[in-house]
């Protein structure tokens, strides 16, 4: 009974205007001091425990959704504020469409209104200079949906201070997945060699089809009176073919192409030995992002669960927090951004004696 | 509400269905949890209820500008006292309002450098404090379940565990890597003792990663140390080690003293496996290439490439997923760790924990026999 009176008495404090607005100071403060030591470019959550609230709380699983939703707003304003330049969120993971049809429903109508209303308040987003990406299978979600997050993509493709990805229906291993298929389509699309309107092969041809043809009419090559005709044939072809072979050695390693050389389409593929982490990294959705340095997961559980496996499994910090996700706020970011600032200052005076001693 | 509704200009003709909330959603189901979260919003109290009301009508009850109007004075441009912690992101609005807003945005930012110092000089202390008591508390751990080289002891310390992970994987650090001896021997020590735990516990499948892959290059002392320490466990008839890596064919225990032993079937046996850095980004770099060479012979289609063919490719070359991952650094840094393979791995560290020891193996081993595994279901 007493307790029930205590929290009473504290909710109504905690929402009496001069309450609130001492509360509100101190979350710029802590914000503002906090945007003065290094800041994380690139911070991911994965937005764990909506449904466990709900259950815990006694409200509707959809209920638990929407707060969670309340609670991703809550941590962007703080992200952009402090500097943050890339968030990514998980907001749906491919394994869901496996939860009961009403939750994927639910959670596709909140998006798809989240996302109305976000592109009804367009200059909301333009304060922060954010720009929204969705990663993922796009093709899997409902037309309709599919419809309002490519509105409110491009609504804000504008903006380029920071970035909010929410990744939709996503698996990591689907992303690594379409990174090798892109880059292995890229490698094995043939570019022309040269952008010149010239053809290798055509010349190739030309040549090879005049010498079998009739080698004894060459005249029309009139301007080499000295020399004879064949040689001057055998001549251009040899450098022809040296160019061909050249460049296929220097481009591709496989020898079956070089085989077929003669052939008309010489296939030169850019060599497959010059695929580096790096272009599967300019083939992942998150492309272009700053390097991942704080993964974020709620609700204590203590698994990647195939959320931005190729991109936290370096030197990201990755913290695993007890909190349900709608409860997460500024109080329970703090002391991540703290301590990763914590640590990277204890990094770099690690690295400094280091330095020196190299000198 | 009513006042609300009054104001709900333009949307007159739907106004039957306002009154008719979405079913599941009752407004007194709500109010726990809102009670509990009020207070934790950044917009106040008031505010907040009219959003969730708003919201609970499907967003019938407020207009869209409505809605502006209620989140204007939480938003950052315009008011001079924001500004100053946007540092980074409004220097154009900096700009333009200097003169008579300056001072204050100087003092501002120095009051913001001190309060970022004095949040730093406060966590210092807080990490130190925290350190001390975690080391306390491994300590008291260390001591309490200590093995004393006896898989009697750590079979017992098991035996109650609901489920045991089939295959564990464990991260060690090479210090020191100027004297790389002393590294060495320590790392091939740390192994030996990890493989003795899992051989005790029954756990048949190990991956030890360490990012230089120094160990690699030591496969037969490392196996010959880890029969041995095996030994000083088991006495004579310790289990059988098979150690291998990715590419390396595994060496067999070269004892097999007791095959046609009657206790033969009691006896266990090990897989150890050694991975290193480049069994993760590079290992997919490589199958990128193998697949890119592929396709460019046309012995293949990119639209075969399926996570199924990669994950069978991945799991066949370099190692399955393993069920447990446990670091024995003092926070979560993966250092590396094969991307592909971590997917649904269970993560166990202990905070602020510096080096191997029983008691992390111990307590990984508890949490994961507690923990649930849910599939995104």
């Amino acid at each position: 009974m007493s307790d029930l009176y205590l929290s009473r008495i504290r909710n109504w404090f905690l929402s009496s205007p001069p309450a609130e607005w001492a509360i509100n100071r101190l979350r710029e403060t802590l914000i503002g001091s906090l945007s003065q030591g290094p800041i994380p470019g690139h911070v991911a959550f994965e937005m764990d425990g909506n449904r466990r609230y709900a259950r815990s709380h006694k409200i509707e699983t959809v209920e638990g959704h929407h707060l969670g939703f309340e609670a991703l707003a809550r941590v962007l304003e703080i992200c952009y504020k402090c500097g943050v330049k890339v968030v990514t969120v998980y907001a749906f993971s491919l394994e869901n469409f496996h939860r009961p049809k009403y939750e994927v429903d639910g959670l596709m109508q909140l998006a798809k209104v989240k996302l109305e209303q976000l592109i009804q308040h367009g200059e909301l987003l333009d304060r922060y200079g954010a720009s929204v990406r969705v990663l993922g299978r796009l093709d899997l979600i409902p037309p309709d949906v599919l419809e309002v997050v490519e509105r409110a993509v491009a609504a804000t493709s504008h903006n380029t201070t920071c970035v909010l990805n929410i990744c939709f229906p996503y698996t990591s291993r689907e992303e690594m997945t379409t990174a090798i298929r892109t880059t292995v389509e890229e490698y094995s699309t043939t570019p022309r060699p040269h952008s010149t309107p010239f053809s290798q092969s055509r010349i190739t041809q030309k040549i090879l089809s005049k010498q079998g043809d009739k080698p004894e009419t060459l005249e029309s090559i009139e301007e080499g009176p000295s020399q004879s005709d064949d040689h001057d044939h055998d001549h251009d072809h040899d450098h022809d073919q040296d160019d061909a072979v050249s460049t296929a050695t220097t481009l591709h390693s496989d020898p079956s192409t070089q085989k077929s050389e003669g052939s008309e389409n010489v296939a030169i593929y850019p060599n497959a030995e010059t695929i580096t982490p790096e272009t599967i990294d300019k083939h992942l959705y998150t492309a272009g992002c700053p390097p991942l340095d704080i993964f974020v997961r709620t609700s204590g559980v203590e698994r990647l669960s195939d959320f931005m496996l190729w991109q936290s499994h370096q030197d990201t910090h990755i913290f695993f927090l007890k909190c349900f996700w709608p409860e997460f706020d500024l109080w329970h970011f703090l002391p991540v951004l703290v301590e990763w600032q914590h640590r990277q200052k204890q990094k770099q005076r690690e690295e400094k004696p280091s330095r020196v001693k190299q000198a | 509400m009513e006042t609300n509704f009054s104001k709900g200009d333009a949307r007159l003709g739907e106004e039957p269905r306002f009154r008719k909330p979405p079913q599941n959603q009752t407004p007194t189901d709500f109010s726990s949890a809102e009670d509990k979260l009020l207070y934790a919003m950044p917009f106040s109290a008031k505010d907040l209820q009219r959003y969730r009301k708003d919201e609970k009508f499907s967003h019938r009850l407020l207009t869209p500008e409505e809605r502006i109007n209620l989140l204007k004075p939480y938003l950052p441009s315009p008011p001079p006292r924001d500004s100053a912690r946007r540092t980074s992101l409004s220097q154009v609005s900096r700009e333009e309002r200097k003169g008579k807003l300056g001072l204050r945005r100087f003092l501002r930012r120095h009051f913001h450098i001190f309060i970022y110092a004095l949040i730093h000089l406060y966590f210092s202390i807080y990490v130190r404090l925290r350190q001390a008591y975690h080391a306390i508390g491994n300590r008291f751990y260390t001591v309490y379940h200590h093995h004393h080289h006896s898989p009697e002891l750590i079979q017992r310390d098991i035996k109650d565990l609901s489920r045991l992970p089939k295959h564990l994987s464990v991260i060690l650090t090479l210090e020191d890597q100027g004297r790389s001896g002393a590294g060495l021997e320590k790392l091939v020590n740390e192994a030996a003792d990890i493989a003795a735990w899992c051989a005790s516990a029954g756990i048949t499948q190990l991956s030890i990663y360490e990012k230089t892959g120094i160990l690699k290059g030591y496969v037969k002392e490392t196996h010959q140390t880890i029969s041995q320490r095996l030994q000083t466990y088991f006495g004579p008839s310790f289990p059988s080690v098979s150690l291998g890596a990715p590419h390396i064919p595994p060496i067999q225990s070269g004892i097999l003293p007791l095959s046609n032993s009657p206790n033969n079937e009691n006896r266990k046996n090990i897989n150890i496996l050694l991975v290193s850095a480049e069994d993760g980004r590079d290992s997919i770099v490589d199958l990128t290439k193998t697949l890119a060479e592929m396709s460019q012979r046309k012995k293949l289609q990119p639209a075969d490439i399926t996570t199924e063919l990669v994950d069978a490719e991945l799991s066949e070359s370099v190692m399955e997923e393993p069920d447990l991952l446990v670091l024995f650094s003092p926070y979560v840094e993966l250092a590396g760790y094969p991307p592909w393979q971590i997917r649904l791995t269970e993560i166990f560290h202990v905070p602020d924990n510096q080096g191997v020891g029983y008691q992390v193996f111990y307590r990984a081993l508890c949490k994961f026999a507690k923990a649930q595994m849910r599939m995104g279901r």
